[in-house]
């Protein structure tokens, strides 16, 4: 058996393990811009090929395809399936594991994701504006906009969006004016050479709440869910500065549990059985919308929001980075199964399951990143040889031949499991330990993932919404949002 | 003492001066004399002025994406405004007091500020690295806590070994970076968080903010604590945690065992505004004798016991403590005080109260006496002003001219805090310091 991986990051690698490591014993081919060190030690030591080439161009994938002649190609990136590229597969006749472009529009247009929601009535939905022009969100902003998320309409590879909380009036001058400043710049800058969409800035309400990833296969009948998987995303320790693209991810059973045998969890069974089926319910309102087939992943990243419980912040058409490297670790079913049964949707016929385990999964950056990856770029890599080095993902690495080399991002990604986070976490900062650059630059990871602190905080902050929504839904207020403005009257929006 | 803030916004395009200023207004009640900012990005601004942080910034503007501040209790004549200028490339605010430093020797001629410059220089040959600066507060002894930057834009923000003053840590999402001497500062300028607040920083942590980078650090090794327990009584505000323990709760506490304590007949409970209603309500509570509001002020709210002459202090006392005559005609009142230092403003509440009728006063004081002074800048007079130090709690009562007069414990007082005894200084209570290495 033969397969074709598109894309060459830290998430390609976990998919590249698993599948490396299904009962079928596949030969692994890859296609990405970077050549991954990880990747392509597992393609090497099973005879196939590694090629460089733009996996956003379909001539370049179908082309590996026609010349490696895979069973099914497996797409790991969100932009191939914006391109195209299993659309492209397919009309080859060449199976795919991947969203087509057209129900990848959830992830790729935040505004249709919305409108779809909105449409259906599907449950943890919020309150959204969109904006094909600055001009246009400007007086919006300076009249009604208050504590808000400013996103690009578009998936701009996670980055651009801004969350400001504006409720302090004493402050308002400042806050609106980066608010237009990065509206602007979202709209000349993030979204700059994305033509695809029609729409620029999506304003959406502001809320709180643990947020939470769940990952599912689908094969457009059946929908699987996986473990949800929380990511951190700030740069630093403690929940501190900028937003990255995510510096590590947890997870423990499926519902985001302390440990295997606790009774705490960051989000109740029910409020887990119900992300999945929002996301079900996504998945089988795009299949209507436009009557393809979703054949793939589709993923919910969720926040338990004290107005909805859970609730859809954005949708992913594949599997998050770092939150794959959960899932895959905890998967107990042959991977290239669950592959073959999606192309033959019969997706119902296995029975998927998962290791109950904690993982923790902790990113490993250069100093600059996320802000200065110019100054990020370029350092040499040196991994202590001791510790498991399958339990090390590479990410944003280039083999360089004699030496492998920072690309700006992400360099590693370690893999830590135990019967509770804080234990997993132990793990994957020993492995965090022994990764250094030869060069003397700074590397740095989040210490605090998964420890019992920052997990019981996160506990705590579930709690706390989940007062609120429960309250709210026994009230029947569930989602409904009641503005009474002086002079006008009762506005409800939900 | 001072109210300490450093703020650290990592997008360029927020401009830091109005969250400055807002944030030391939430800092205000730690010092009205002075107040002061330095603003960076990539040019350096000083602002300072004298009087309430509105006085001192008026008609000023400042803009940067990087700030540290203070406020000061100490007239502008006294002391220098924070942030101290250290060296040309590095200023610091500073909380509390630098007692001594190692490898260098105290000049008792110099100013403080002179000391902390001249030290900086002989040990750091003045330079702005992040290691300097760390290694300068490495050195330092006392009870302090300190927010220092550079012209680079790095800042170092931590606390003493000793923990004597307070530091917290708090957020802006994804923006930015707060520390503060006060967790209310997070609630007025930072981020709307659920849970808590802000994070305490460790004695001997520091935080280190640079342009790609925000991490604790430790500074110095730190095996004893000396928390200053004045801070729960008077000193920080009642929404503010301090080491993590909500001074409100304290209070609140206090006010409970006052009542256990020095339980008395009575018809009505008062307590001296700001800080002792909340030990009124308490006290209350925990008696059921019935809590009035006894005062109404005049002006400005002010922190009278803060200023720095008698007649300023008595000038407060009277303008913010009318008395209502209806809460306390023919009644028997427990009047609470938070602390007691000469006794005179006391004295006058007494009296006044006693004009407006009340049959009998029964002053409750929710601290032990204060007999010794304040090695870590917290104003207290000298030995012989100290009413406490010299008087019993039945001659006291006599002079201010109440029906009885109490303390509370400094044992019930510590047990209010729910922290351990030797976790804190209680040297103006009993004497007793930490001992500073």
């Amino acid at each position: 058996m033969k397969i074709l991986l598109v894309g060459g990051g830290g998430r390609e690698h976990a998919i590249a393990q698993s599948l490396a490591g299904s009962a079928h014993c596949p030969r692994l081919y890859c296609i990405s811009e970077l050549i991954n060190p990880g990747i392509r030690k597992i393609v090497k030591s099973g005879g196939g090929e590694y090629i460089r080439g733009d996996t956003n161009d379909p001539s370049a994938v179908v082309g590996a395809s026609l010349k490696f002649g895979p069973d099914f190609v497996f797409v790991g990136p969100e932009e191939p399936n914006f391109h195209g590229i299993p659309d492209a597969l397919e009309a080859r006749g060449i199976p795919c594991i991947g969203a087509s472009r057209e129900v990848a529009e959830l992830e790729l247009s935040k505004a249709s994701m919305r409108d779809l929601q909105w449409k259906y009535k599907i449950p943890g939905r919020l309150w959204y504006k969109k904006f094909k022009t600055f001009e246009e969100a400007v007086p919006y902003i300076e009249e009604y906009a208050e504590s808000i998320a400013l996103k690009p309409a578009r998936q701009a590879g996670g980055k651009g969006v801004k969350v400001i909380e504006d409720f302090q009036v004493y402050l308002q001058d400042d806050k609106r004016k980066v608010k237009k400043e990065h509206a602007e710049s979202i709209v000349n800058e993030y979204m700059k050479g994305y033509d695809d969409i029609e729409y620029r800035l999506l304003i959406e309400e502001r809320v709180w709440g643990p947020e939470y990833t769940v990952q599912c296969f689908t094969d457009g009948r059946t929908v699987v869910p996986m473990p949800a998987v929380q990511d951190n995303k700030h740069a630093f320790d403690g929940d501190l500065g900028p937003e990255t693209g995510g510096m590590g991810s947890i997870s423990c059973c499926m519902n985001l549990k302390y440990g295997v045998e606790d009774e705490r969890a960051v989000i109740t069974e029910e409020e887990y059985r119900r992300s999945a089926e929002i996301v079900k319910m996504m998945i089988d309102a795009v299949q209507k919308e436009t009557g393809k087939r979703y054949h793939g992943i589709s993923a919910g990243q969720m926040m338990l929001t004290s107005v909805w419980g859970p609730t859809v912040i954005e949708m992913y058409s594949r599997l998050g980075d770092p939150e794959a490297a959960n899932v895959l670790t905890m998967l107990k079913t042959d991977l290239v199964d669950i592959c073959e049964a999606i192309i033959c949707e019969d997706l119902n016929r296995v029975k998927v399951e998962f290791e109950d385990q904690a993982v923790v999964v902790k990113a490993v950056c250069p100093e600059g990143y996320p802000d200065r990856r110019d100054l990020a770029k370029g350092h040499p890599v040196a991994l202590s040889a001791s510790g498991n080095t399958d339990r090390i993902l590479w990410a944003s690495a280039e083999d360089a031949g004699n030496s492998i080399v920072t690309g700006g991002s992400r360099v590693v990604e370690c893999i830590g499991t135990g019967d509770t986070l804080p234990e997993a976490s132990a793990k994957a900062e020993e492995l965090c330990r022994g990764v250094g650059l030869s060069d003397g630059w700074n590397l740095f990871h989040r210490s605090d993932i998964g420890t019992e602190k920052s997990v019981l905080r996160r506990v705590q902050l579930g709690n706390m919404a989940r007062e609120i929504y429960q309250y709210r839904e026994r009230r029947g207020l569930l989602g409904k949002r009641m503005i009474w403005i002086p002079g006008k009257g009762l506005m409800e929006v939900g | 003492m001072a109210g300490i803030i450093g703020i650290y916004l990592f997008d360029r395009r927020w401009n830091a001066y109005n969250f400055g200023i807002f944030g030391l207004m939430a800092l205000q009640h730690r010092g009205q004399e002075t107040a002061g900012m330095e603003i960076l990005n990539e040019s350096k601004q000083k602002i300072t002025g004298k009087g309430l942080v509105e006085q001192a910034f008026a008609s000023v503007s400042g803009k940067g994406n990087i700030l540290i501040g203070g406020v000061s209790p100490y007239p502008a004549e006294e002391a220098e405004a924070l942030p101290i200028t250290v060296s040309n490339k590095v200023s610091a605010s500073i909380d509390g007091r630098v007692t001594s430093i190692d490898g260098y020797r105290w000049d008792a001629g110099l100013s403080y500020e002179a000391n902390l410059r001249r030290s900086y220089e002989e040990l750091e040959s003045g330079s702005e690295e992040l290691e300097a600066i760390k290694d300068y507060f490495s050195r330092c002894r006392g009870g302090f806590s300190y927010v220092a930057a550079n012209n680079k834009g790095e800042v170092l923000a931590g606390r003493g070994s000793l923990g004597v003053k307070p530091l917290v840590l708090g957020k802006m999402g994804f923006d930015g970076g707060i520390v503060a001497s006060e967790s209310c500062v997070m609630d007025i300028i930072g981020e709307r968080v659920p849970i808590s607040p802000a994070e305490n920083i460790e004695p001997g942590e520091a935080m280190v903010f640079t342009p790609m980078s925000a991490r604790s650090e430790r500074v110095q090794n730190s095996s004893k604590r000396a928390y200053c327990i004045f801070e729960y009584v008077y000193l920080a505000r009642p929404d503010s945690y301090i080491n993590d323990v909500p001074v409100y709760r304290v209070r609140r506490e206090i006010g409970r065992r006052l009542a256990q304590e020095g339980s008395v007949d009575a018809d009505v409970v008062i307590g001296v505004p700001e800080t002792a209603i909340p030990f009124a309500m308490s006290y209350s509570n925990e008696t059921g004798i019935p809590v009035e509001k006894g005062f109404e002020l005049t002006g400005r709210r002010v922190r009278s016991a803060m200023k720095p002459n008698q007649v300023e202090r008595l000038k407060g006392v009277q303008l913010k403590l009318n008395v209502i005559s209806e809460a306390v005609r023919g009644k028997r009142v427990v009047l609470i005080d938070d602390s007691v230092v000469r006794g005179n403003t006391l004295a006058n509440i007494v009296y006044l109260m006693k004009e407006k009728g009340a049959k009998e006063i029964h002053v409750r004081i929710g601290s032990p006496h204060i007999v010794s002074h304040c090695p870590f800048g917290v104003e207290v007079p000298g030995e012989d002003e100290l009413i406490g130090r010299h008087l019993k709690e039945d001659k006291i009562a006599e002079v201010i001219g109440a029906d009885s007069f109490k303390y509370l414990s400094l044992d019930g007082l510590v047990e209010a805090t729910g922290l351990k005894c030797g976790e804190f200084c209680t040297g103006c209570f009993n004497g007793i310091y930490p001992e500073v290495e």
